[in-house]
């Protein structure tokens, strides 16, 4: 069932007991019907979920919404896109999912190639080192500051600045490129020196602000 | 990009989405603070002045702890509110009650009356008249039966007092939360207000909140009801709390 846009900062979702909602704790703003909330920990399934979520610190913030009946999510004033995902996949980073459905598979991963580089590109962000990725039909819906835009991935490379990144959706590729130079270890560098590149086939959600939460 | 002058202004409307033109002709209650300009001779006075000027106006507003926090703006002309840059949304009561949370709501016509709601932090607005309400992101409605959030409400109309629902999956998934519970410590998800009856819900987007320095007031009044140990361990308690956080 696809979340239904309330305003800019809430969406409502229809709870059925085929269709459970993952959501993140506390975002819960009302609901109306026999709905029940469950905190769950571990987000992704099987081993590879569980060592994600103890290295990834991401544990402890889902809480599952079962039953019957219309629940509203919301968080912190910030700004819900819903995203549809239709047989997709997307990535984002875990601090910015509101609520999706519980019948997609998910997963804590690196983005991009791993190593030293993706360690590099979590610590600029400041949100940790893992993505996690939701597969397969369903609504996603994904907070951020101010709002978000989509910008198409059509072979080109897209260059999207670390901090305003949400998400992105896709066959898409995630590379960071980092120019550091003498001015940036001395502090005098445009502030720009890391971008995240994207190639492929897809979609980049950016908001329009630098401003993390 | 609009310019407005004394006579453009809106006429008890939203100049935008974060402020609104009272065309005062009269008196209006307004939060303190919540003026932003105004054209025309206004004048603004704590309420507690009033209460010897003129006690009919001082009587309506008929809660000693929220008084420090408003005034009286008296006169003929516009004036602008705005508060937080919430949205702001006006409503019209008549012959009608509804309850709002005490932080969210920015003004309101000397026609309404002004109580404290047995809920700690809400106010209960009585009569006929127009009111003034802040909200983060715009209001939603809801009719009952439905839960809410206890931060995320941010009134009630025509309906009864909510009453606490705890949601017993939560509180058995969790041995955690069930103990925090017995000890009256929540983690946020697992109690909500119930609604009942026939009535309309008030619901702001978030859970973010302006802190209501009549709260604390509220609290220490209601310590009353504790024997003298009962009210150090709770001081032990605060005073551990405030050392944590």
């Amino acid at each position: 069932m696809p979340f239904e846009v309330i305003n800019k900062k809430v969406v409502r979702a229809q709870v059925s007991p085929a269709t459970p909602v993952l959501a993140r704790r506390g975002a819960m703003l009302g609901y109306e019907g026999a709905v029940s909330f469950r905190p769950v920990s571990g987000h992704g399934q099987g081993v590879g979920g569980i060592v994600g979520q103890a290295l990834s610190g991401e544990s402890n913030r889902t809480m599952a919404t079962e039953g019957t009946g219309s629940v509203l999510y919301g968080f912190s004033g910030l700004y819900v896109t819903v995203i549809e995902l239709n047989n997709d996949t997307l990535s984002c980073e875990a601090d910015r999912l509101l609520a999706h459905d519980a019948n997609l598979q998910s997963s804590v991963e690196f983005i991009g190639q791993g190593g030293i580089k993706a360690a590099v590109r979590g610590a600029m962000t400041g949100q940790g080192l893992f993505t996690t990725r939701l597969s397969g039909t369903g609504s996603v819906a994904v907070l951020s500051h101010g709002g978000t835009f989509d910008i198409p991935v059509r072979g080109d490379v897209v260059s999207v600045d670390p901090q305003a990144y949400v998400g992105h959706v896709g066959q898409v590729q995630v590379d960071l490129s980092a120019k550091v130079g003498w001015r940036d270890a001395v502090g005098r560098g445009s502030g720009e020196a890391f971008q995240l590149k994207f190639t492929g086939q897809g979609t980049v959600y950016v908001q329009a602000s630098e401003q993390k939460f | 990009m609009q310019t407005y002058d004394a006579h453009s202004l809106p006429e008890n409307d939203n100049v935008n989405s974060y402020a609104f033109s009272i065309a005062l002709n009269g008196r209006w209650f307004v939060s303190k603070g919540a003026m932003i300009a105004y054209y025309g001779n206004v004048s603004f006075d704590a309420v507690t002045t009033w209460a010897s000027r003129d006690a009919h106006i001082a009587g309506k507003f008929s809660s000693p702890i929220y008084i420090q926090d408003w005034v009286v703006a008296e006169g003929h002309g516009k004036v602008i509110v705005g508060d937080r840059g919430f949205d702001l949304q006006s409503f019209d009561l008549e012959d009608g009650n509804l309850t709002i949370r005490a932080s969210n709501l920015v003004g309101f016509e000397t026609g309404l009356e002004l109580k404290q709601s047995i809920v700690p932090g809400f106010v209960t607005l009585i009569g006929t008249g127009k009111f003034l309400a802040s909200s983060n992101g715009p209001v939603i409605f809801a009719e009952p039966p439905f839960r809410a959030d206890p931060d995320a409400l941010l009134g009630w109309a025509d309906c009864p007092a909510p009453s606490h629902h705890y949601d017993a999956q939560w509180m058995s998934a969790s041995l955690g939360s069930m103990l925090q519970g017995m000890f009256g410590r929540e983690s946020g998800e697992e109690r909500q207000f119930d609604f009942t009856g026939s009535g309309t819900i008030l619901i702001q987007s978030t859970e973010v909140l302006r802190e209501d320095p009549a709260l604390m007031r509220i609290m220490e009044q209601q310590t009353a009801l504790l024997s003298p140990q009962q009210a150090g361990l709770l001081g032990q308690r605060l005073v551990a709390r405030s050392q944590q956080a």
